[in-house]
């Protein structure tokens, strides 16, 4: 992704994702909500006026109103301190960076499903809504008109284009992989370790396919009891789940603790002792971090699948999404345009005033210097030299101004505007 | 055999295994020799004809046990390996494809079973007696033991899954191998297997 106009503060978005990062290192960069505004003070101390901090399983990216490099730089700082060995080139290495014009096409992708593993999945909306909420008191002006745009980009998407047709989330790819495991999934049972929207949604997808959910093991059991109330199951703590692997067809961990809970010590005997009599045990693992010890695998009973996997098998239910493409992406240009246009334009009335202002102020005392050694002329001929310096002022800025404002409509008026302001001195908007 | 699977399994892969295995069958006997003989047919009584029925319906159940183990076996291995190309699109899941092992092997062996008892019978009765020295009586008996252990465990011993497909396929196995040594070291004797 390359910029476009670099002059001064502009709209940016550094990040890493699905294509650039492995599911280890997203992990490592993934913050929770809690973790959000601390990380984008330390952005933000480092130049940024605005920011927003988008942290799902597939994406952590920074969307940045930034002058200059430092507050990029803080941002690869900050995520190269979560990596254990850092490669050669920092945390940069598995990202990227859009600038401008790019960036408010990037969020819109994104906000649309366009840029999903699982093509035109819709909780990338949710969770854009959230990033947006939780960065509200950092996000400053710009970024909430952007995010605000990029919801209804999201919306107008699915409503007028076919891309968030069929089920290909990762939930639904849970129930596939189980069902080529058991077959008909009706009467299996299935405990359920978490309680966030993700574990609920799998959890719902299970249930409408016929399998019993017997168990909502949750830290804290408010929530737990909630969904174990919807679907008929008993709301546990997690230590009580662990003994019930002997017996679950499958187990759905969508918790979001910073580490494996599932692991060898807690459920490895339990699984692979006598009680199952190697029955297959299905475990989902919709976590990021990842729920599950992956060394549980090597049992012969155990079919393990994480959110890579998962996704990896929905977008191969993506592929009718595919025609919708070309429709999708024309609306998030149309409404790329619309927004570099408004954003372009944010400072142009005001600098035009402003210029016009010091050009005419400058007018005046020049004319009025030059009349102090005029006096022998009529008050018609003053008339007629005040009217030519008025004329030539016009006629000097008009080009200027039709350029500025073209500009500003093509989506270039910010550069111009930066120009406008070095060249003749202007100070820079508050 | 393709009847069971398609019933057990509502369209599945086995066709793709059950057809090139049925051709091959076909073929072999026909390069073999073993062409139908209407006379001889006609010249046994009712005993052997249903030695001759029971014996290869229970074979075809076992060839169909072998299939369903092997697309088991590859199913198991892209599922563990999390592979998810064309055998994980197209194979049956793997508690069908374990259900259609069981019933092949449990419905098989029987009617293997009594094809073998109605041959020691009509052989104690019409050919003079029980010539267990006979190689392909002593490696039938062989096979039937193999395919006998393959069932036991399953049935008694409760095996299911990865074990139990490879104690089929051990069995299949076991008669493929006989057939073929006894048809290189014993030409004919492979015939009455």
């Amino acid at each position: 992704m390359t910029g476009q106009t670099e002059i001064g503060g502009g709209i940016k978005v550094v990040g890493v994702n699905h294509h650039t990062a492995p599911l280890d290192v997203r992990e490592r960069f993934a913050h929770g909500a809690h973790e959000v505004p601390r990380a984008l003070a330390r952005v933000m101390a480092a130049g940024a006026s605005g920011g927003v901090l988008l942290s799902t399983c597939n994406r952590t990216e920074f969307y940045l109103v930034a002058d200059d490099e430092p507050a990029l730089e803080a941002v690869w700082s900050l995520l190269g301190e979560r990596l254990p060995v850092a490669p050669a080139g920092g945390a940069r290495e598995y990202g990227y960076i859009a600038r401008d014009r790019d960036a408010v096409r990037h969020l819109y992708r994104v906000s649309a499903g366009l840029d999903s593993v699982i093509l035109g999945e819709s909780q990338i909306q949710g969770q854009v809504r959230e990033a947006w909420e939780a960065s509200r008191a950092q996000a400053g002006p710009v970024l909430h008109r952007l995010f605000q745009s990029a919801l209804y980009v999201g919306s107008r998407v699915r409503t007028e284009t076919g891309l968030g047709m069929g089920t290909a989330s990762a939930a639904s790819a849970g129930v596939a992989v189980a069902g080529k495991i058991f077959g008909d999934l009706a009467g299996r049972t299935a405990l359920i370790l978490g309680a966030g929207d993700m574990a609920e949604l799998a959890a719902t997808c299970l249930s409408d396919q016929g399998v019993q959910i017997t168990l909502v093991a949750n830290r804290t059991q408010e929530r737990a009891r909630a969904i174990a109330e919807r679907l008929g199951a008993r709301a546990v703590s997690l230590d009580e789940a662990w003994p019930h692997f002997a017996t679950t067809d499958i187990a759905l961990c969508s918790t979001a603790a910073p580490h494996a809970v599932v692991t060898w010590e807690r459920v490895g005997t339990v699984i692979g002792g006598g009680a199952r009599r190697g029955r297959p045990l299905c475990i989902l693992d919709l976590a990021v971090p990842r729920d599950v010890d992956p060394a549980l695998a090597q049992l012969e009973n155990v079919f393990l699948y994480d959110v890579d996997d998962l996704q990896t098998v929905a977008a191969q239910a993506t592929a009718r999404r595919r025609d919708e493409i070309p429709a999708a992406e024309r609306i998030v240009e149309e409404e790329t345009d619309l927004f570099w246009a408004w954003y372009g334009g944010l400072g142009v009335v005001p600098a035009i005033k402003e210029l016009r202002q010091r050009m005419d102020d400058l007018r005046a005392a020049e004319l009025e210097r030059a009349l102090r050694h005029l006096g022998h002329l009529s008050p018609e001929d003053r008339a007629r030299v005040e009217q030519l310096s008025q004329t030539l002022l016009n006629k000097f800025l008009h080009q200027p101004t039709i350029a500025i404002k073209t500009a500003a409509e093509e989506g270039r008026g910010y550069g111009l505007l930066e120009a406008l302001r070095r060249l003749f001195g202007m100070e820079p908007p508050a | 055999m393709q009847l069971a699977s398609e019933r057990l399994l509502r369209g599945s892969a086995v066709s793709f295994f059950t057809a090139p295995l049925a051709t091959g069958l076909v073929g072999f006997a026909l390069l073999s020799g073993l062409i139908p003989s209407a006379e001889a047919i006609g010249a046994r009584n009712i005993w052997f004809v249903l030695h001759v029925a029971l014996s290869v319906l229970g074979l075809a159940l076992m060839a169909l046990a072998f299939i369903a183990a092997a697309l088991y076996l590859l199913q198991f291995r892209e599922l563990k390996a999390r592979r998810f190309g064309q055998v994980f699109q197209l194979f049956p899941p793997l508690e069908r494809l374990d259900q259609l092992n069981r019933f092949a092997l449990v419905a098989g062996f029987p009617a293997l079973t009594l094809g073998v008892l109605l041959a020691l019978g009509y052989g104690a009765q019409f050919s003079g007696g029980l010539h267990v020295a006979k190689a392909q009586v002593v490696w039938g008996i062989f096979t039937w033991v193999v395919l006998g252990w393959a069932v036991w465990v399953r049935v008694v011993r409760h095996w299911a899954g990865r074990r139990a497909a490879l104690a089929s396929i051990a069995g299949f196995g076991a008669v493929l191998l006989v057939y073929v040594a006894l048809k290189l070291t014993q030409p004919g004797a492979e015939r009455f297997l």
